[in-house]
């Protein structure tokens, strides 16, 4: 217990310190932040950034269309190589896809897809998880019960078994991700939050609170809910990396984000074929920027769990 | 490939004749055979099996790869489903009184002789002398009532309802009495629609029940079984004294690959003889490999359909939409991308091997054509005239980057949705609930069917209300089919289906695309080199390569 | 003791229960599996029978109780689209699946045990970025974009290994002589999946190491050890890494369960017939008992580690058995 205490006052007393002295500013890993800026930004500015559409094809140049196929007009070139390649062009600096659509683009219209969807459900995963977390660890009893109890069930199934089950009964589409991965992940949420809750319960400000009659909604509203943000927010950035890898292991299975619209692992389905002829650039391409992004969401998770936590310091 | 022209109009070939010869007596139509019915007999088409007398060694090993999952189900006639993927394993293990060859749409196999009484009140069968199952048990006519009275497949309800009795007159005749006449009999009992007539022994199956038949089958045809791996692969081994000849490979691996580029990947290493299913993005690799050979094998037409296109709030309850997206799809370039100029642009939605089909070249329906800017122009005319959000487009499995390339295409006029990538099993629930598989409606379907029974089996499948699979209902084809079916004048039934084919197409209820080949791809180890594995493909009407037995492949080193 | 064990028993049961129930529900929401066995324009009559034939034709509640009865004699009932029982499929395919979690797990502990070590041992320098950088890199790296990869180098540029499923050899139950022969045979075919799956785990593998070891080299134990004098390379051999590893270990049981268990992916991108791609066949053809079976001999076979666990952990500390 004495562990326990000592962690929730250090949370408390040394970020606001932190906060005060900037002295924080400086542990920021900067490479990692960086990555996350601009990967954000693309997303976000992705139709001004975009050379061309991520859904229609680049209309080629005649001469293109008579190297390609022998004709004089056609409607797309397809498969293109990078520029660095002696056929390839700077208008379509990775080369274009089977469909004669600019790889590039669709890369950039797929950062914002792998976000929206990883962050939105990992959002909504952490409202569901910390609410029933709350809510089992105060309430204690059958809540605690009936709560924990599912909790153990869900969270028997490795995540990306049950999402593949969620997936086939919720079928393909970007919103029913959000919600499958809303559903998989909560539980490991209100497993850390109870425990958290458990502890809070017995300190002198929640008894306190008891004791004047505060209500209980109130108490977990006031009390509760700001003090375990901190570890909701080290599983949330955590969580965030998984998330976008389960997005892209269901985009790349078939039931994730439909096509036309460029998620990444689904780009890298689409071009198994290609990859056997020797064009690795169209799914090698896709995965490095899944790496990317997942990496510089694990690194900033590490970071802000350091920072939030300080005993796993140096873990 | 216009030799295999065939089982498909069966039906309609048979009532034919059958109407044309019902009246005239015909006594033996086999050279030595005697009589088994008194009275007289319809005039059956069946071709005479080829036996194969010089009795070669059965050498290396035949390994094939199936374009999805396999199921030990296939291996079990009894459970026959409504697919030709299972004639695959029948042709395999087991054997029936008549069934396709390169002979004829209906040849003799375990049967040497057939007859069907003119009021198709009886049906008679005489069996080969000598039949053996693998085990080396007997094949005998209480086998074939057997599996006549235990079989659960396709069609099975029709079989039993019709049956009187069945007579067994030695071990090798066998009499089939109806209680009303059963004209499509013989077309029925044929192997290529129904698994009734693919002979499963008796003794061995009520040893070994259900489970224990599919998990280790036996019967009579050219390959024994061995051993599966559910789902992944099955093993055979040829049997040496099957009745028309010993099966030329020793061995038949049948591996279940989903993935194209691990299919073409296995032919490359030498991993695999035979692999279906290789249009698209393999294409290409597959004609520049020098090591091997393809055969284009065309089957039927793709076509795009519209369930719930008849409620006014559908997008494409207007006709010019349709056409519209008729216009959009540049079907020259489609067919350059996907088989590489090997599919042919074409004018009707069924395939042209139906001989009760209008021809689709430009001759009976007119070529359809690629025209953005008049797509537009009609486009402009309808209630949107800039286009319009529609939900899913779904493409026949696993042609998904074909969808995706239509899809692109209609964006082209503004048209745009989100392609539907379902499983196989998944698509064909979907089309059997007809219209009501497909919620709103708002879908696009990319479709194609290679059904036997001719162009008006097709059509009774998904153009007309009654059906489950409808997804067109008009109440002008209704009319026109209505006669149809009552009609028994063969011109005016052929005059009725092709008018109805016209309505379809004109009014762009069915909006056809390409012919399509499914293409096999085979590797270097199969026998005769160069062109000469284009006569595996003889056989009428088959998208698989039957029979397996007349297979060469090199020795195993 | 004996009641604390009694409980978290008794807990186990309960979430298993939860899990079959849960599994139950969410496999009959998606959608009716009858009509995938028709062919389109199947007539009513074949599908009736069918539905019949599978149970499907009864209430609800009814299937449930059936589904549960059976659970209790071992049947998993019979695959929809591989018409064998699931129980029979599914082990066909367990060997399959434990040579590849297998493989991965020895893959993960050759990589991740000593650059854990290492990264222990020289805290805070060049060696433990390093170590951090491989082990950020493990868990960020998706399983397929690594296989992909290795099928780019391994298979397709350098043509050394094979792409396509897990070679000849089979491990068949009811032939002994298969048993041995299975582990030892067709490993090209098994060196690229494995590697796959096991770089994701090397990752989580060394960070625990790592921590394991750290907590150990700071322990009184190890200062006492110094103490007396013996020679550092001593300290760490002999019992520094005896120690830390009690907690690898442990984790290491645990993540080769769920190596078994996840491998969906790359069974699927490698054509490894395992029980992910069953799985994965069996979503795809809505084949609600192997589904079912899959799933939750996946779920029991943690549930019942995590029991296993639960008692060691009672056992050895009793803080946690009474604190319950």
């Amino acid at each position: 217990m004495a562990t326990i205490l000592g962690r929730a006052t250090e949370i408390g007393g040394v970020s606001r310190a932190a906060r005060r002295s900037y002295s924080w500013v400086r542990e920021i890993p900067l490479v990692p932040l960086l990555l996350v800026t601009v990967l954000v930004l693309v997303a976000v500015l992705a139709p001004v950034l975009a050379p061309h559409s991520h859904l229609d094809p680049v209309k080629p140049t005649p001469g293109q269309c008579q190297a390609k196929y022998g004709m004089a007009d056609c409607p797309y070139v397809d498969n293109m190589p990078p520029f660095w390649f002696s056929q390839g062009t700077f208008a379509t600096p990775l080369g274009t896809d089977y469909l004669g659509r600019d790889l590039l683009s669709r890369l950039m219209y797929g950062a914002r897809i792998s976000l929206v969807v990883a962050l939105t459900g990992t959002l909504f995963a952490g409202a569901i998880g910390t609410l029933l977390g709350v809510l089992a660890g105060y309430m204690g009893k059958w809540w605690d019960q009936i709560i924990m109890r599912v909790t153990d069930a869900w969270l028997t199934l490795p995540s990306l078994v049950f999402a593949i089950l969620l997936s086939s009964v919720r079928g393909p589409g970007l919103w029913n991700i959000v919600l499958i991965l809303a559903l998989v992940f909560w539980s490991r949420y209100s497993r850390a939050v109870r425990g958290e809750v458990l502890a809070l319960r017995e300190r002198e400000f929640v008894r306190l609170a008891e004791i004047n009659g505060v209500g209980k909604l109130k108490i977990i509203r006031r009390h509760l809910i700001p003090n375990v943000m901190n570890t909701v927010m080290v599983l949330f950035s955590l969580q965030v990396g998984v998330a976008v890898i389960i997005e892209a292991s269901l985009s790349f299975l078939g039931v994730g984000v439909p096509p036309p619209e460029p998620s990444w692992g689904l780009m890298m389905a689409q071009e198994r074929e290609s990859l056997m002829q020797g064009k690795w650039w169209l799914a090698v391409f896709p995965g490095i920027c899944i790496t990317m992004l997942v990496l510089s969401a694990n690194m900033l998770g590490d970071w802000l769990r350091v920072r939030l936590d300080p005993q796993l310091r140096n873990r | 490939m216009t030799r295999r022209t065939g089982i498909k109009e069966l039906l309609a070939l048979t009532a034919a004749l059958a109407l044309v010869a019902a009246a005239g007596e015909a006594a033996a139509q086999k050279g030595g055979q005697t009589p088994i019915l008194s009275g007289p007999l319809v005039k059956l088409d069946i071709k005479e099996a080829q036996i194969e007398t010089a009795k070669g060694k059965p050498k290396g090993t035949f390994r094939i790869a199936q374009h999805f999952a396999l199921d030990p189900g296939w291996l079990d006639p009894l459970e026959h489903i409504f697919a030709l993927t299972m004639q695959t394993y029948d042709y395999l293990v087991h054997d029936a009184l008549i069934k396709p060859m390169p002979q004829g749409e209906a040849t003799y196999s375990l049967a040497e002789h057939a007859e069907l009484a003119a009021d198709f009140r009886r049906a008679a069968f005489r069996l080969r002398p000598g039949l053996k199952f693998h085990d080396g048990q007997p094949l005998s006519t209480a086998d074939v009532k057997w599996t006549y009275e235990n079989y659960k497949g396709a069609h099975a309800k029709l079989f039993r309802d019709k049956l009187e009795h069945i007579q067994i007159i030695d071990d090798r005749t066998i009499v089939f009495h109806f209680k009303e006449p059963f004209l499509e009999f013989m077309d029925l009992y044929n192997g290529a629609v129904s698994g009734i007539g693919w002979i499963v022994p008796k003794h061995y199956y009520e040893k070994v029940g259900r489970d224990g038949f599919k998990a280790k089958p036996i019967g009579a045809g050219p390959y024994k079984f061995v051993s599966q791996q559910a789902g992944v692969q099955m093993d055979f081994e040829a049997w040496e004294e099957y009745w028309r000849r010993t099966p030329a490979a020793k061995t038949i691996v049948v591996k279940g690959i989903r993935d194209n580029a691990a299919r073409l990947a296995g032919l490359q290493t030498g991993e695999l003889d035979l692999a279906f299913g290789m249009t698209g993005k393999v294409l290409p690799q597959v004609m520049a490999d020098k090591n091997l050979r393809w055969v284009p094998n065309f089957t039927s037409v793709w076509h795009l359909a519209f369930p719930g296109y008849n409620e006014p709030d559908s997008p494409f309850h207007d006709k010019r939409v349709r056409q519209a997206v008729s216009l959009a799809i540049n079907r020259e370039f489609l067919v350059r991308q996907e088989t590489q100029g090997v599919g042919k642009v074409w004018g009707n939605w069924i395939s042209p091997e139906n001989r009760d089909a209008l021809k689709g070249d430009g001759k009976d329906l007119p070529l359809p054509e690629h025209n953005i800017a008049k797509a537009k122009q009609v486009l402009a005319q309808t209630k949107s005239p800039n286009g319009f959000e529609f939900e899913w487009f779904v493409p026949f499995v696993p042609y998904f980057d074909m969808g995706e390339r239509i899809l692109t295409d209609l964006r082209a006029v503004g048209i745009r949705g989100k392609l539907q990538s379902l499983e196989g099993p998944a698509f064909r629930a979907k089309m059997g609930q007809g219209r009501k598989g497909f919620p709103g409606n708002r879908t696009i379907v990319q479709n194609i069917d290679p059904r036997p029974g001719g162009a008006k089996a097709t059509i009774g499948v998904y153009a007309v209300c009654g059906s489950p699979a409808s997804i067109v209902c008009e109440p002008q084809i209704e009319e026109l089919w209505t006669k149809h079916e009552a009609s028994k004048n063969l011109d005016e039934r052929d005059r009725l289906n092709k008018a109805i084919q016209k309505i379809l197409v004109e009014e762009y209820y069915m909006v056809p695309i390409y012919w399509n080949p499914f293409v096999h791809a085979i590797g270097p180890r199969v026998l005769p080199e160069g062109k000469g594995i284009e006569r595996y493909y003889d056989t009428l009407h088959a998208p698989y390569p039957w029979p397996w037995e007349v297979w060469e492949v090199r020795a195993d080193r | 003791m004996r009641k604390y064990v009694l409980l978290r028993g008794f807990y186990s049961l309960v979430t298993l229960w939860l899990l079959v129930t849960i599994i139950f529900a969410m496999v009959r929401l998606t959608g009716d599996p009858v009509a995938m066995k028709g062919e389109i324009g199947a007539d009513a009559t074949y599908l009736e029978r069918i539905k019949h034939d599978w149970g499907l034709d009864q209430p609800v509640y009814w299937q449930y109780t059936g589904f549960i009865g059976n659970l209790l004699k071992g049947d998993f009932g019979h695959s929809f689209e591989k018409s064998l029982p699931v129980r029979d499929i599914y082990f066909e395919r367990l060997p399959n699946s434990l040579k590849l979690g297998f493989a991965a797990f020895v893959i993960s502990l050759a990589l991740g045990v000593p650059f854990g070590m290492l990264s222990a041992l020289k805290v805070n320098t060049w060696w433990d970025n390093a170590g951090k950088m491989i082990a950020l890199l493990g868990l960020s790296m998706p399983g397929f974009f690594v296989g992909l990869v290795l099928i780019i180098i391994f298979g397709v540029q350098l043509g050394w290994l094979p792409v396509l499923g897990k070679g000849s050899s089979a491990f068949v139950w009811s032939n002994p002589a298969t048993w041995a022969p299975f582990w030892f045979r067709d490993w090209p075919h098994l060196a690229m999946p494995a590697f796959a799956l096991g770089w994701y785990f090397s990752g989580a593998m060394l960070r625990i190491t790592r921590s394991g070891m750290l907590d150990v080299l700071g322990s009184d134990y190890i200062k006492l050890v110094r103490l007396k004098g013996v020679p550092e390379r001593m300290v760490v051999a002999k019992h520094a890494l005896k120690n830390s590893l009690i907690p690898v270990l442990t984790f290491a049981g645990l993540n080769l369960l769920i190596m078994v268990n996840v491998a969906v992916v790359i069974e699927v991108i490698f054509n490894w017939p395992g029980v992910g791609q069953l799985l994965y066949d069996g979503l795809s053809n809505r084949d609600f008992p192997m589904v079912q079976g899959v799933v939750l001999m996946s779920g029991l076979m943690i549930v019942m580690l995590n029991f296993v666990i639960d008692v060691l952990y009672g056992y050895v500390d009793p803080r946690i058995r009474l604190s319950r």
